[in-house]
């Protein structure tokens, strides 16, 4: 061991890097005068991420050994002379290195593995893929490839649902909004990212299911515990969207669907091997008319006069995106220096309000993003283990709302009625609350990881994010609203640092702290009416630490358990500090939310004969307080954010996945979670004389959140069908979601609660190939059954819909 | 999907306390059976629930002088946002989730609370819902956001609309603004106070005088305003006891601009006035001040008794010193709008209202007056003797607030 100390071999956090050469490098450093010598190195993929579990052997030696978890491995006590390196690995071709190895030598050795095309009989597969490298780590966290799914018309939305702990409740078909809990936790709780980069303030024209999934390579979701190197204050876990990152490849694929549904995504990418110029591009379009039928209530002269299936009669969803970016890899200066432009636009019509109840037919949101970034990174800058990445990208957004409409009321069947007043005259009354609102935001994000390997089985990684968050709103017509005259800013510095150690191939360790520094702004009126009436600029400042342990131990080579714990928190945000001037009125003394995130897993992988299976559990339990919730007020139509909530959740899940040879598989995962209100009081200005009260809820399940949930998928594919080069896949999809309450059952009588009754759904897809999946073509149908789901306040989801996909790749 | 949060929190709110009855459209049927036993109190327990929603939950009681009150396992269940009124033998509960409608709760078979009809929905909210004379009820869409007020006439055995009349807002006032303050039918007329409130600033620039609109009845013709500024603007903020009626017919106006229940200033003395039976002018003979009798002590609500007799929660701080929104501190007293007195309640707390109708949230059988009164971290209820201006203390009430009080 004392001489593996000496060696300086390169280790590293797992990362997506983009090498487009196989390179096999030796160096050779010799230290020491012992006349026994060693090898030790690093196995990487051809795009750089270490690879553990690799066996590698020294052929006529019958030695043996694996990568542990960072892709290393070391032979020590070698005599000196000729030896023959061989890796093998399932997923990668097998590499051979001759080596020579000199007395006393301590070589140091670093293979890049070609990935391996799929072509498969009865041979045994023991590769990693990225998916379950990501899966592999001590955090609790949810990987999912999109391979399997290129041919589908899934987006983003679709994956990560299917994926246990997480539940999407939307109000509608495409575009629609939608609500994403992990683990209960949702809204600003959960933070989202593309390929490493905060997705906050990239506009509601790239939202998750804008996404298609031939954009996507795999999604990963982390629960509850979040590596430092997003650089963010997410409280219940965060999600990274991984962006096929291929040095040369072409996709284009078009959909077409029920409800006027069209799909076309255009991605590529191209690099030159001499200078390493290169250039990537994606592009993709959605549309829908969401003309599906819903059961409404038709309503005439406010009665209602009828209850019946009507076609959905503005509910278009357009969006589009452009995603470029250029630059230089494998430089001497840099790995990758690239720079990118994302542009992205939507438009929606909005069919009702937060129920079916009110209906509009003229109500508009639309949505325009431009967003320039630069992204760097260098692997052993300046020395040896020091590995350098920085993200910055600058985002304008622009959103309107338009609700400018005179005196119009629709009904479910598209008729208009006009109000007139007895004067004759027409009314001036928006549908819903007369607006042409108009936000502009920009956001500069910044995130700079350094990490440097301190030895072969240590490690340090350093984040800062630095972001800086402008929001005017402005509504032509309203100008007076407070909203409109005073903009708000935020501010936030995010610090992390990383120790990783690794006790030995089978143990390894992270600990991490993080603080975060907030400075919120904006101006605020005083003293309205009065003499004394001014405009004061105010700000607030916020300081908070969060801390943290994962850990992961195997077994056996086949058993995995982790363990990982966070103090999170989460900042609030200018809005819930300072108030919108109107209803919610500031509160300076807000703090940030915090949890006390605890997960305990296990992973069980094996082999039997030609099947694989895999199984895996795990437990989460978190402890929420200081929960941002609003004051509750009737005696006043104004309210403000506090700190005060806590809830807990205790939850397991489970999933399992079954592979026989490369024709079967079928997985599934099931999710139950107790999700409690655990504040004893809660504090409201109106009822009582003290301000606080008891929380009659206390100890209830919270309302409104899935508790118990599933889903199935299984799925078969045949080479050969019909032509040489050609496949046939068929996949099944089945998601269940428990019924459950939009309020505390254990109130009322039974008999009338308001209940979203079980959902079942049935999705079957089928795709044909041909010429190793040069010609694609697909046809899928969802929710099968036509069963009438729902998920929020019983806003009816698409029932039966069918798509064919055409899909061409390079 | 970050539009609620992008847009103001007024829209949000708005959309979630204008509403109807598409979760209540589908319920219980008629019962074949008429309910035989005795009337009991049935109590609308308020909870607060997320997203600026309430859960409501009327419940039966025989007992609420003992024990405690608590809608656990039991009580008619009703989501969203909503007010409470009995009318005849029937309580209407108006509002919704995202739908503004109208529906009637009455006793089942065995005495439970249960829906019963319901197949309105109005373009906004229905700010009140009252009995007039000929016992159909009136109900008003009224917002500060919108140019025009609407009347319906409504059938209370089947809540249907018979009159609608839109009226636009600019009868009533030049200035943007008007809110809701009371509504009463008497005679040939229908009444309605209202205040001006900035429908974004909530600041209440006109406070110098007092104005009722005058609609006919049944016919809701737009009449006239009729002013006063022997004091300032009739009613409050979400009180509704503007305008109550006397066993004659008489009308009187309550004013009091009280910071604690959404008023940014006062400028006139605080005042009851009277409208004299089917009078289209305030009897300028007639003034009840609180100066005189209460010492500038001011009342937000109030409930009609019987001979003149009105019972109030009087607010016990001077207006100057009221902290605004508050609706507080309060202790209930009898006037006497003939002779011009008041008798405070005694053995009672001083508490805190909830700025809603007290004429819903607290009963008057003919007797007592029954009461919830917020205390330190528990509500209780209170039986208040009004021969002897006492009170006794009832059942501990587990539920955030009593939205509705009653005896059916």
């Amino acid at each position: 061991m004392a001489t593996l100390k000496l060696l300086n071999i390169r280790e590293k956090l797992i990362r997506v890097t983009l090498t487009l050469i196989v390179v096999m490098t030796i160096g050779d450093l010799a230290h020491g005068q012992s006349e026994r010598s060693s090898i030790s190195g690093v196995i990487r993929s051809n795009t750089g991420e270490s690879l553990p579990g690799v066996n590698v052997l020294l052929v006529h030696q019958q030695k043996g050994t694996a990568t542990d978890i960072d892709g290393s491995f070391g032979f020590r006590e070698l005599l000196p002379g000729s030896y023959l390196l061989q890796t093998s690995c399932m997923g990668f071709e097998p590499a051979h290195k001759e080596i020579e190895l000199q007395a006393g030598q301590e070589l140091k050795v670093e293979l890049h593995l070609q990935e391996e095309t799929y072509t498969l009989n009865d041979v045994v597969v023991n590769g990693k893929s990225a998916t379950r490298r990501v899966i592999e780590q001590a955090y609790q966290v949810a990987s999912v490839s999109t391979k399997e799914l290129f041919n589908s018309t899934a987006d983003a939305k679709a994956v990560i649902n299917r994926i246990s702990g997480v539940r999407i409740q939307e109000d509608g078909g495409l575009g629609s909004d939608i609500n994403f809990t992990l683990n209960g936790f949702s809204g600003d709780q959960v933070k989202f990212f593309m390929d490493g980069i905060p997705m906050d303030n990239f506009g509601s024209s790239l939202g998750l299911s804008d996404l298609p999934v031939n954009l996507i390579e795999r999604i990963d979701v982390y629960k509850g515990v979040v590596p430092v190197w997003l650089g963010t204050d997410a409280l219940g876990g965060a999600v990274n969207i991984i962006t096929n990152r291929n040095p040369a490849y072409f996709d284009a694929s078009y959909s077409i669907g029920s409800f006027h549904t069209h799909r076309a995504s255009v991605n590529g990418a191209w690099t030159n091997p001499q200078n390493g110029f290169t250039f990537r591009a994606n592009a993709f379009l959605n549309y829908s008319d969401n003309d599906y039928k819903v059961l409404a209530e038709i309503v005439r002269n406010n009665v209602i006069v009828d209850t019946a299936e009507v076609r959905r009669f503005h509910d278009r969803y357009r969006s589009g995106t452009v995603k470029i970016e250029t630059g230089v890899v494998n430089k001497t200066y840099a790995d990758n220096l690239l720079f990118g432009l994302i542009a992205s636009a939507s438009d929606k019509q909005v069919q009702h309000g937060a129920t079916m109840s009110t209906v509009y037919g003229g109500i508009m949101r639309n949505s325009q993003s431009l967003i320039p970034n630069l992204r760097f990174n260098k692997k052993n800058l300046f020395t040896d283990g020091l590995d350098v990445s920085l993200y910055s990208a600058f985002s304008l957004n622009e959103s309107q709302v338009t609700d400018t409409l005179r005196g119009v009321r629709y009904n479910w069947l598209g008729e208009a009625t006009v109000t007139t007043t007895g004067d004759g005259e027409v009314s001036n009354d928006g549908e819903y609350f007369r607006t042409f609102t108009t936000l502009d935001e920009k956001e500069w994000t910044n995130q700079l990881n350094v990490g440097y390997a301190l030895s072969t089985r240590s490690s340090l990684a350093l984040n800062y994010a630095f972001s800086y968050f402008h929001r005017k709103a402005f509504d032509a017509e309203n100008p007076e609203l407070a909203d409109s005259k005073f903009p708000k800013s935020l501010t936030k510095n995010v610090l992390g640092l990383a120790y990783k150690f690794d006790f030995n191939g089978r143990w390894s360790m992270t600990a991490f702290g993080k603080t975060f520094l907030t400075r919120a702004k904006t101006s605020k009126e005083f003293d309205f009416a009065l003499e004394t009436q001014r405009v004061e600029a105010v700000k607030n400042y916020q300081h908070n630490v969060g801390y943290g342990l994962a850990s992961t131990y195997f077994i056996l080579p086949e058993l995995q358990v982790k363990a990982s714990y966070e103090h999170s928190s989460r900042m609030p945000m200018p809005e819930e500090i300072f108030g919108d001037g109107l209803f919610i009125d500031a509160n300076p003394d807000l703090g940030p939310e915090q949890s006390d995130n605890f997960n305990l897993g296990a992973e069980y992988r094996f082999r039997m004969k030609a099947s694989e299976f895999a199984l895996g559990s795990s437990f989460i339990y978190r402890e929420a307080d200081d929960l941002i919730y609003t004051v509750v007020t009737i005696a006043s139509p104004k309210t403000r954010y506090d700190n005060l909530n806590k809830t807990r959740v205790l939850g397991v899940e489970g999933n399992f996945l079954y592979r026989y040879q490369e024709w079967f598989r079928l997985g599934g995962n099931v999710t139950f979670q107790d999700i409690t209100d655990q504040a004893a009081f809660i504090r409201n200005d109106s009822y009582t004389g003290s301000g606080w009260q008891k929380n009659y809820h206390y100890g209830y399940r919270l309302p409104n959140k899935p508790y118990f949930f599933g889903s199935v998928n299984a799925g078969l594919s045949f080479a050969r069908v019909g032509a040489p080069s050609s496949s046939l896949n068929l996949n099944y999809f089945f998601n269940f979601v428990e019924k459950y309450f939009l309020t505390w059952t254990e109130m009322g009588s039974s008999n009338n609660n308001y209940v979203i009754p079980r959902q079942t759904t049935h999705d079957l897809e089928v795709s044909y190939s041909i010429q190793n999946g040069k010609y694609n073509i697909s046809a899928e149908c969802r929710n099968m059954l036509d069963a009438r789901v729902y998920d929020k306040y019983y806003l009816q989801k698409p029932g039966r819909s069918f798509a064919v996909k055409l899909r061409y790749t390079l | 999907m970050k539009f609620l949060n992008d847009i103001s929190k007024r829209t949000l709110l708005s959309l979630l306390i204008g509403s109807t009855a598409l979760f209540t459209a589908c319920t219980d049927k008629e019962s074949e059976e008429e309910y035989t036993g005795n009337d009991a109190f049935v109590l609308t327990l308020a909870y607060a629930g997320a997203n600026f929603n309430y859960d409501y939950y009327t419940v039966r009681f025989d007992d609420i002088m003992s024990g405690s009150l608590s809608a656990v396992g039991k009580g008619y269940h009703q989501l969203g946002y909503f007010s409470y009124d009995k009318i005849g033998d029937q309580i209407f509960s108006t509002g919704g989730l995202g739908t503004a409608g109208i529906v009637r709760l009455t006793k089942g078979a065995d005495g439970s609370i249960r829906e019963v009809g319901g197949g309105l929905s109005f373009d906004n909210s229905l700010q009140d819902v009252i009995e007039a004379e000929d016992q159909k009820l009136v109900g008003v869409e009224i917002s500060s956001n919108s140019d025009v007020v609407k009347l319906h006439i409504m059938e209370p055995g089947s809540v249907t609309v018979s009159t609608t009349k839109s009226i636009a807002v600019s009868n009533l006032t030049t200035v943007s603004g008007p809110s809701y303050s009371g509504m009463v039918q008497s005679g040939n007329y229908l009444y309605l106070s209202y205040y001006i409130s900035d429908p974004t600033t909530y600041a209440t620039p006109s406070t110098d005088q007092a104005q009722v609109a005058v609609f006919s009845y049944p016919s809701l013709e737009f009449v006239k305003v009729m002013t006063d500024d022997r004091t300032g603007p009739i009613g409050g903020f979400g009180t509704k006891s503007g305008l109550i009626k006397d066993d004659s017919g008489n009308v009187y106006a309550l004013s009091h601009s009280n910071p604690a229940n959404g008023f940014s200033q006062f400028t006139r003395e605080p005042a009851i006035l009277r409208i004299n039976r089917n009078g289209t002018e305030f009897d300028q003979n007639y003034l009840f001040s609180f100066n005189d009798v209460a010492e500038g002590k001011t009342t937000a609500h109030l409930i009609y008794l019987g001979n003149g007799k009105v019972f109030a929660e009087m607010n016990t701080s001077d207006r100057s010193e009221q902290s605004t929104w508050s609706d507080a501190p309060l202790r209930p007293a009898v006037l006497d709008l003939n002779h011009k007195t008041i008798n405070y309640i005694s053995n009672i707390p001083e508490h805190t209202g909830i700025g809603r109708t007290l004429a819903s949230t607290a009963l008057y059988d003919g007797n007592y007056i029954y009461m919830s009164i917020p205390e330190e971290v528990s509500t209780y209820i209170y039986r208040i003797d009004l021969t002897n201006y006492t009170a006794i203390k009832g059942a501990e009430v587990e539920a955030n607030f009593v939205a509705g009080f009653f005896k059916l």
